[in-house]
């Protein structure tokens, strides 16, 4: 069967590319770029080269597919031009939408993620818990808006599924939304040197292969109009460098920065950003958001779609292992 | 001492959701008001959940004469005294005057004056005279300056202006503190946000979160501020509005209707 991956050179579309070749789909790898480095080779890969903002190549790239796994976004945390996460990630989205709905495609799975809750309170979030902030990082709000997309496609009758990743780490390139990624690799090299406030704050993290094999469960046994969280476990950051430290055998003493010095600091970065155009390290937006948990149940989509976790300190092996190697 | 309750109207999203989010984790017990199907049941399980207080909700339309005594006649069977109102529902707009039907019109002032002023009355009929009671009546700059394209929503906010500061005097002395939040833009529906973005300069700079905006009200309302104008720039704004002479204001006015009218 022929499928469409878009954002195949993206961090989770590479990954899912390479697996459903495995499993023998015949998979169109949709890119803007075919000559992209984290394109992977492999005979039931096909390099498309199209754009989700250029309805006609995306036409082209979707003749004969049955299926659709959209995972192209603007995840990045920066862009010089901020129309940016607008223009992909809604308008993209709505394209996708439309051109698989007017090619007959029978089933589309969503890519979309945990940001669309993002801080949580006590409890972990699940798919019907309400977002209890606004939306001042751009990549959210747009990320919501595109899920509003869907549900108007999946009321006109359109089989689509939506999945929700948290924070994804594993063995993949360091792309620029790779944060773990980032984390850990400076870690390794000894250049990453703070953990924020206390380091009691707690995140979600997603192993690479468990969001992937969520993906192809979720086009197998999701239910249209529905979201999966596709996460793992809750960590604090001081877990998450305790286990980074063990399983890599390196200790590089980190400083724990105060939150208001890092807020001071994210201010200076978005004026800097803002008088000379080059990309910030850090906004406040990002400064704010450290002061709350982000917390996410994967029940759901363990109970209805099979989907299982990675401990973490096996996920960070092995990721740890791939980094060290590439 | 028992936990007080609040009454949030149109408590399903924006600033109203950040008013609950904000009274929950001050401990404060919810009733909270919206339209049917606007996730209100969602909404109420998660802040029971997380901040262990309790939350009633109730899924109603505010612009039916029947809804103002329901809310009432709920808390009583219900054996609830609400010590706080947070006047939150509204209905905003950005259009020309001729664009829009009279019956946009007719709900847009039910909803931001008459929804008010009936539960105001009804709320201090309930109180309990031996406590502190705290009334929110949210307003807008959009009260206090002339602002193109916002011409019944401005009026209906100068209306809740002109209320809000007349009951501060009748109810002088009493236990009942009544403020008046006068927020500038605020980010709220995402679906309005792609405008907000487009915005520049000053206006820009005005536009805040919610959760920023609900904390500030709070705590302007339980220190019995009579008015809470969150942000800085909005501050001076005001400032410089209590300054200027009106025909300056009014050559300002005019020259930012003249970009509207470009644009």
């Amino acid at each position: 069967m022929k499928v469409l991956v878009t954002g195949a050179t993206g961090f989770i579309g590479r990954q899912l590319s390479l697996d459903l070749a495995m499993q023998g789909y015949d998979v169109k790898a949709l890119c803007r770029n075919t000559d992209h480095p984290y394109l992977i080779k492999h005979k039931n890969i096909e390099p498309v080269t199209g754009n989700i903002l250029y309805r006609q190549s995306l036409g082209r790239a979707i003749q004969g597919c049955r299926q659709v796994y959209h995972t192209a976004a603007m995840a990045k945390m920066w862009c010089r031009n901020p129309d940016d996460y607008h223009e992909t990630n809604v308008i993209g989205t709505r394209n996708v939408l439309e051109i698989a709905a007017n090619a007959g495609v029978q089933k589309i799975v969503y890519t979309s993620t945990c940001g669309v809750w993002g801080p949580t309170v006590k409890h972990p979030m699940s798919e019907n818990d309400p977002r209890i902030a606004g939306f001042p990082m751009a990549y959210e709000r747009t990320k919501y808006l595109a899920e509003l997309e869907v549900q108007n496609f999946s009321k006109q009758g359109i089989h689509i599924v939506t999945v929700n990743p948290s924070r994804v780490y594993g063995e993949g390139p360091v792309t620029e939304s790779n944060t773990v990624g980032k984390m850990v690799s400076a870690y390794l090299r000894g250049k990453w040197r703070f953990i924020p406030g206390s380091g009691e704050q707690v995140a979600n993290y997603a192993f690479l292969n468990d969001v992937v094999n969520g993906h192809i469960a979720a086009m197998e046994k999701g239910r249209s109009g529905e979201r999966y969280i596709l996460g793992g476990e809750d960590i604090s950051f001081n877990d998450f460098f305790n286990v980074i430290h063990e399983v890599s055998g390196k200790e590089h003493r980190l400083i724990h920065l105060p939150l208001k010095a890092i807020e001071f600091f994210s201010h200076f970065e978005k004026i800097k950003t803002m008088l000379t155009g080059l990309p910030p390290f850090f906004l406040p937006e990002f400064a704010e958001r450290l002061k709350y948990d982000q917390k996410y149940s994967s029940n759901k989509a363990i109970t209805q779609l099979g989907y299982r976790i990675t401990p973490f300190t096996e996920g960070m092996h092995r990721t740890i292992n791939y980094l060290k190697q590439a | 001492m028992i936990n007080q309750t609040a009454i949030i109207t149109g408590a399903s999203e924006g600033l109203g959701k950040s008013f609950a989010i904000e009274l929950a984790s001050r401990q404060i017990n919810l009733v909270l008001v919206s339209l049917p199907s606007s996730g209100l049941p969602e909404l109420a399980s998660f802040i029971r959940k997380n901040f262990e207080v309790k939350v009633n909700y109730l899924e109603i339309d505010l612009t039916l004469a029947e809804s103002y005594p329901a809310i009432f006649n709920y808390l009583s069977d219900e054996q609830i005294t609400a010590h706080l109102l947070i006047n939150n529902a509204g209905l905003g707009n950005w259009s020309w005057f001729e664009d829009l039907n009279i019956g946009f019109y007719k709900k847009q002032i039910e909803l931001n004056v008459i929804t008010p002023v009936l539960l105001t009355r009804l709320f201090l009929a309930q109180t309990d005279t031996s406590a502190t009671s705290y009334i929110l009546n949210v307003g807008s700059l959009g009260g206090l300056f002339v602002v193109p394209k916002k011409q019944v929503y401005g009026a209906t906010k100068s209306f809740i202006r002109y209320f809000t500061k007349c009951l501060q005097l009748e109810l002088h002395g009493s236990n009942v503190k009544i403020s008046l939040l006068s927020p500038g833009g605020i980010n709220t529906k995402p679906e309005l946000l792609v405008m907000n973005n487009k915005l520049k300069g000053i206006s820009k700079a005005t536009i805040m979160e919610p959760g920023h905006v609900a904390r500030i009200a709070v705590d302007g309302l339980l220190k019995g501020k009579k008015e809470i104008i969150p942000g800085m720039i909005n501050r001076m704004l005001v400032l410089l509005n209590s300054l200027l002479p009106d025909s300056v204001k009014e050559i300002i006015i005019r020259q930012r209707l003249a970009t509207i009218i470009k644009s």
